[in-house]
């Protein structure tokens, strides 16, 4: 237990020694039962799956394979592949795009160094670049790389030069990357703005790129994938102007649709390897619910406690273990309680480490070099360690709280175990509705496939930044296509507003050159919504900038007198100068802290699909969303002890929307007051948010949610809606396939309110107690019921469309678990 | 293409300037053209590229001199900035010859590239105000884009940017309240070195925009002036320069100003000259105390001045000038503590009056100096009262004495 202070660490033991120690804290965790059981979701232990392990699959070295290439491996000891890597090595040899799935630690870059250095050998002009999504990354594969390189050199005698490129490189050595190295190391984001714009000086790459690898590819979905598919347009189109027509290699964890992302996002059609050779060790998957301490309210002991007490049991028997936290935050939280339970000897190397970005990279690099070498037995981590920087496999990975999405549990899940022996991943799950959702359902998580990955590369926001970078970067011809609209058309509206020439006579071709004086690149920002931010500057004595705050969000959290926080300090809100983007605060002493009161109202535009007679559509839609007021929330009670009126404007956008209809007559054929039915469209909307946010793989703020309940809108429709609309303008591609998913979407909603433990609701099922009414948890329920077309003499099941997914979803089996 | 030619005649006044007299000073000053070279190495842009401008520094700057100025679409300098207009000005007898290529349209770059190309091969070294940075790697970009070889890539580049700032940054004598007017960029300089005052000239930030009207609606008009705009420069740029040449070849009784005459003994001691540039530290020093209102470059060049004699083994001399600096009134603090240590150090090491010395760092532990001097002080205060006390003791003592110097 975390309570006993006298736990210390023992010497390292043998493989043996481990299984067993591992074996003892899981039958502590699991209390005693077998560690391959039914799910018990009512338990505080609900599921314990062993995942048996898996053979090596090996196959020879390809023929083809160069013979230096092949002595520089058997000097490492390397003898023969696996047989997703000989897979890869074949593919990309016939000359297709690949896209490799393959787990943690099965040897996936190799799936393209291989090749790569294999093409480079043979001839030394050829140019290789390699995105990942952040920078640490790419210092990670250097130096895997060099100590790769360094090998081959001493076969070859000739040198290859690999060279991280980002806004980290000094001038000074630029220029000699630029001609010199056969692999840059780069990011999206330095590829948009650093190169990109600065083609001619990267000729020589360009002219002999015979290789784009893209590690890590399910990070690039929502906004970041719909910008990096127009990069990677605006990169392509470069390399057609200098002559060469790189092939795609490309990784990702495991995601439903690997293919279909790779082919979005490079716009060339691919070859997924998928079977991993590699062997893996027998592994246990553990959920653990922290166990109710207010059934009234829904109130579980905290997870943070919880996840203490998991990892406790590991390190007490001296498994190398590693946390994953939500937030930076929790990460410091969980390494100061950990670092108490486990107290450092004086004068030993630290044992417990907290691990996550802000860290000075001298530092990091030290705890990845403790964790492989074993003096570092525990780390805190919060997704920075989730992707693929080299820490060696540990014993155990605990999962405080949900990562979010089944991919991101798999990749992290998958930091522990290796190719032999045991290992074991416990999620501990928070109360969060997502997380209560998973962990009362296993086999949502152990069964169903993982997420789609969706993006929209013809958002037209989106494109038409892009398309101004690509004129900056090369003019577009008269001919040029461009993505899947009609960019001459987007051309048209930007000479319109002056910002590129069409050169030559009408009716002949001619060239859109750029005529601005300023650097499109510089405008656009891959990774946020909106480049515009407000800058927040405390007055307490003199003006000090203390934080900013992307536009979005600034009307809900900087409004007058809103509360604001910055590491445990109160500020209020004194002024909010919308034109000047500014917010002034004072600190202040108070005991609550605020949330806005925000309204949102949706008009539909367009229907597509609308000749469907369905309740469930989606469609075109205009959102405009004021805060009108804000709630003072004590801290700790969370008593509503006040509140206060704003007159702040409005904000609207086009974007699309998936929205569910209400038929009045099943509204009617309610048994309740109309108060109460509102409460539960109210209820099951709150619902059916978090379960497409779990559906769509994306983040809470990437869609908005908006009721209308009004029984008689203007429009002359009588049925109350739910939208769930793209909070990006002009959509980012989430409306679509979550009318697909309706039928899911609807019983997994039901699933997450019935087996809800609270009485008439909590902030895991329909919304807390207060903001919704005391039925809104029954109401929600019978609605779903009549949608779902579960209810006797219901005659609205018809109204639902044939479409494959619907049809899928029979009855019986709707709700697997 | 649009070729632009305009001669500007030897009795021609740019400013108050004889073009005559611009066109003759850049011709005769060969040795002060060569110290500015040495002093700022005129490598080729090429050459650096290889790093062979340390191996070997190109000082020579061979005739003729090509001026070159460019009007852009932009001042980020990616694919997507186009230089519109290319000016090259050459000396042509007594006069100076101004040649302006236009691009009537962006379809035409190459063909004004090529142009270029050709004309520059028959000139010899390039001069440009801020080019290192800007024009050369915008006009090579140009090259790279069309895939052409970059003719200027051996050519020797002085760019006169670095000098001038040398010379005329913080010349606050003659400016007025502006802040502007102390900067360093040519059309400052261009006011107060030759006395040109532009009427009617287009701002810097409008001229991409005409540019860009000019290619919408094909009316030339508004680009005359950034043509004329372009031109000024171009001559601006040469009579900065035979300013520069005059400055260096006749030394610092051609100026009156102690802030050029400080610059100037920088420029010597980067050129090597250090004879000369003592003598231009005597002038600023002597001129600021006549102005009386320069404590500042009193002070640098005071402290100048004595690192310069220090370093060439005069320590009595050196001495003396810290001691002038640390009896300036007015004085930086900084300055005056740098001075105190460097006098504590010459009278425990060289006049060996370790009395004066130990009253020295008294006095700048005094100013309660942070961190690494205020250690540094505390030690050499240790140490001479260590010597003091072997000293009183006596004879023993002269012994020792060398010891603890030669450990110190």
């Amino acid at each position: 237990m975390a309570s006993d202070p006298a736990a210390t660490l023992p010497v390292r033991r043998s493989l043996e020694h481990k299984q067993v120690a591992l074996q003892s804290a899981l039958q502590v965790l699991a209390s005693g039962s077998s560690l391959d059981r039914p799910d018990t979701p009512d338990e505080v232990v609900t599921a314990v799956r062993r995942l048996p392990a898996v053979e090596a699959a090996y196959a020879p070295f390809p023929a083809g394979i160069d013979p230096r290439l092949r002595a520089a491996f058997e000097a490492r000891g390397v003898q023969q592949l696996y047989t997703h890597q000989a897979e890869a090595f074949d593919l990309v040899s016939q000359g297709k795009q690949v896209v490799v799935t393959t787990p943690t630690a099965s040897g996936k870059t190799l799936c393209y160094n291989l090749p790569v250095l294999d093409r480079i050998l043979k001839n030394p002009a050829t140019r290789a670049l390699y995105l990942f999504p952040t920078k640490a990354l790419a210092q990670d594969q250097m130096a895997e790389l060099h100590e790769l390189v360094g090998v081959l050199g001493q076969v070859t005698g000739d040198e290859i030069g690999v060279h991280t490129y980002d806004g980290d490189t000094p001038q000074d050595a630029r220029r000699t990357i630029r001609t010199k190295a056969h692999i840059v190391l780069s990011n999206p984001d330095m590829v948009h703005s650093g190169i990109l714009p600065h083609h001619p000086r990267w000729a020589k790459l360009f002219e002999n790129l015979q290789f784009i690898v893209i590690d890590e590819l399910h990070a690039y979905r929502g906004v970041f994938g719909s910008h990096l598919a127009n990069v990677l347009r605006r990169l392509q189109r470069i390399c057609r102007h200098y002559g060469s027509n790189p092939q795609f290699i490309c990784s990702s964890a495991t995601i439903a649709n690997p293919s279909e992302l790779a082919e979005r996002l490079a716009e060339r059609p691919f070859s997924l390897v998928s079977r991993s050779g590699a062997p893996r060790g027998e592994k246990f998957f553990v959920f653990v619910n922290p166990p109710v301490v207010n059934r009234e309210l829904g109130i579980r002991r905290s997870y943070v406690a919880e996840s203490r007490r998991v990892a406790g049991e590991f390190l007490r028997r001296n498994l190398q273990v590693i946390v994953f936290a939500q937030s930076r935050l929790t990460t410091e939280i969980l390494t100061t309680y950990l670092k108490e339970d486990f107290e450092d000897v004086p004068g030993m190397p630290e044992r417990i480490r907290g691990y996550r970005g802000g860290y000075l990279p001298l530092r990091r690099r030290e705890i990845e070099k403790g964790l492989r070498a074993g003096a570092v037995r525990g780390v805190v981590s919060t997704n920075a360690l989730e992707l693929g920087i080299d820490i060696g496999a540990l014993d155990v990975c605990v999962m405080a709280g949900y990562p979010g999405t089944i991919a991101s549990t798999w990749q992290r899940a998958g930091r522990a175990g290796r190719r032999t022996g045991q290992s074991a991943a416990v999620m501990v799950s928070s109360s969060a509705p997502i997380d209560q959702f998973v962990v009362r359902h296993p086999s949502y998580f152990f069964d169903a496939s993982p997420e789609h990955a969706l993006v929209n590369p013809d958002n037209l926001h989106i494109l038409v930044d892009h398309v101004k970078c690509a004129a900056f970067e090369l003019p577009f011809t008269t001919d040029e296509a461009y993505g899947q609209v009609n960019v001459q058309e987007v051309l048209g509206v930007l000479q319109e507003s002056g910002l590129v020439h069409r050169s030559g006579h009408e009716d002949e071709a001619g060239q859109w050159h750029w005529t601005s004086e300023s650097y499109p690149a510089n405008a656009v920002s891959l990774r946020s919504i909106s480049s515009d931010n407000f800058v927040i500057t405390d007055h307490t004595s003199g003006a000090k900038v203390i934080g900013e705050t992307d536009f979005t969000s600034a009307l809900s959290t900087l409004h007058p007198k809103a509360i604001y926080m910055v590491e445990g300090k109160i500020f209020q809100v004194e002024e909010l100068d919308f034109v000047g983007r500014k917010a002034h605060v004072k600190q202040v002493d108070c005991d609550y802290y605020t949330t806005a009161i925000n309204y949102t109202k949706v008009t539909i535009l367009d229907r597509f699909a609308s000749d469907s007679p369905n309740v469930a559509l989606h469609g075109e839609v205009h959102v405009v969303s004021r805060v009108v007021g804000f709630k003072k929330i004590k801290f700790h009670t969370n008593e509503n002890v006040g509140s206060g009126e704003l007159d702040l404007p409005e904000q609207q956008m086009h974007t699309t929307s998936y929205w569910l209809e209400i038929p009045i007559a099943v509204m009617n054929a309610l048994p309740y007051a109309a108060d109460d039915r509102r409460d539960g469209v109210v209820g099951l909307a709150f619902a059916m948010k978090q379960v497409a946010q779990l559906l769509l793989m994306c983040d809470a703020r990437d869609i908005g949610l908006s009721v209308n309940t009004s029984e008689h809108d203007q429009a002359g429709t009588d049925w109350p809606r739910i939208f769930i609309y793209d909070a990006y303008p002009g959509g980012i591609g989430f409306s679509a396939p979550l009318w697909g998913m309706q039928r899911e979407l609807l019983s997994k909603s039901s699933a997450l309110i019935a087996s809800c433990d609270c009485d008439t609701g909590c902030p895991t099922c329909v919304g807390p107690v207060g903001e919704t009414g005391p039925l809104a948890k029954t109401v929600a329920l019978r609605l779903l019921d009549h949608l779902l077309g579960r209810s006797e003499g219901d005659g609205f099941s018809h109204r639902f469309p044939a479409t494959a997914e619907a049809v899928a979803l029979q009855t019986d089996d709707e709700v697997p678990f | 293409m649009i070729v632009v030619e305009r001669e500007y005649r030897a009795d021609d006044l740019h400013g108050f300037c004889r073009i005559g007299d611009i066109v003759a000073t850049l011709n005769e000053e060969q040795d002060a053209l060569a110290s500015l070279a040495r002093a700022w190495s005129a490598g080729a842009p090429g050459a650096r590229a290889a790093g062979a401008l340390v191996d070997r520094p190109r000082t020579v700057l061979p005739p003729p001199l090509m001026f070159l100025d460019l009007e852009t679409t932009g001042l980020f300098t990616g694919a997507g900035t186009q230089a519109f207009l290319v000016g090259c000005a050459v000396i042509d007898g007594d006069a100076i010859r101004v040649r302006q290529f236009l691009m009537p349209g962006f379809e035409h770059e190459r063909a004004v590239l090529n142009e270029m190309a050709a004309w520059s091969a028959t000139h010899g070294a390039l001069v440009t105000y801020n080019g290192k940075t800007f024009d050369v790697p915008l006009i090579e970009t140009r090259f790279m884009f069309h895939r052409l070889p970059f003719p200027l890539a051996e050519t020797p580049h002085f760019d006169m940017l670095h000098p001038a700032r040398r010379l005329w940054r913080g010349r606050p004598v003659t400016a007025g309240p502006d802040p502007d007017e102390s900067s360093c960029s040519l059309s400052v300089l261009e006011k107060h070195l030759a006395g040109l005052h532009r009427v009617g000239d287009v701002p810097g930030f409008e001229i991409p925009s005409r540019y860009f009207q000019f290619v919408r609606d094909g009316d030339a008009r508004p680009l005359e002036s950034v043509l004329e705009h372009n031109r000024l420069d171009l001559v601006s740029l040469a009579a900065v320069m035979a300013r520069a040449l005059t400055l260096v070849s006749r030394g610092p009784l051609e100026s009156s100003n102690p802030h050029e005459c400080f610059g100037l003994a920088r420029l010597y001691e980067r050129a090597g000259a250090h004879d000369n540039a003592e003598g231009a530290l005597l002038r600023s020093i002597d001129l600021a105390r006549r102005v009386g209102t320069e404590p500042e470059v009193c002070g640098e060049a005071l402290r100048r001045l004595a690192w310069l004699r220090r370093r060439s083994g005069r320590v009595h001399e050196a001495a003396d000038t810290w001691r002038e600096l640390a009896a300036l009134p007015r004085c930086a603090a900084a300055l005056r503590r740098e001075a105190k240590e460097a006098l504590a150090i010459y009278h425990e090491h060289r006049s060996r009056d370790l009395g004066t010395a130990r009253s020295l760092v008294l006095d700048v532990l005094k100013d309660d100096p942070m961190g690494r001097r205020k250690a540094e002080a505390e030690h050499r205060l240790q140490r001479l009262d260590r010597k003091i006390a072997v000293r009183e003791q006596g004879g023993l003592v002269a012994a020792l004495d060398d010891t603890l110097q030669t450990g110190s």
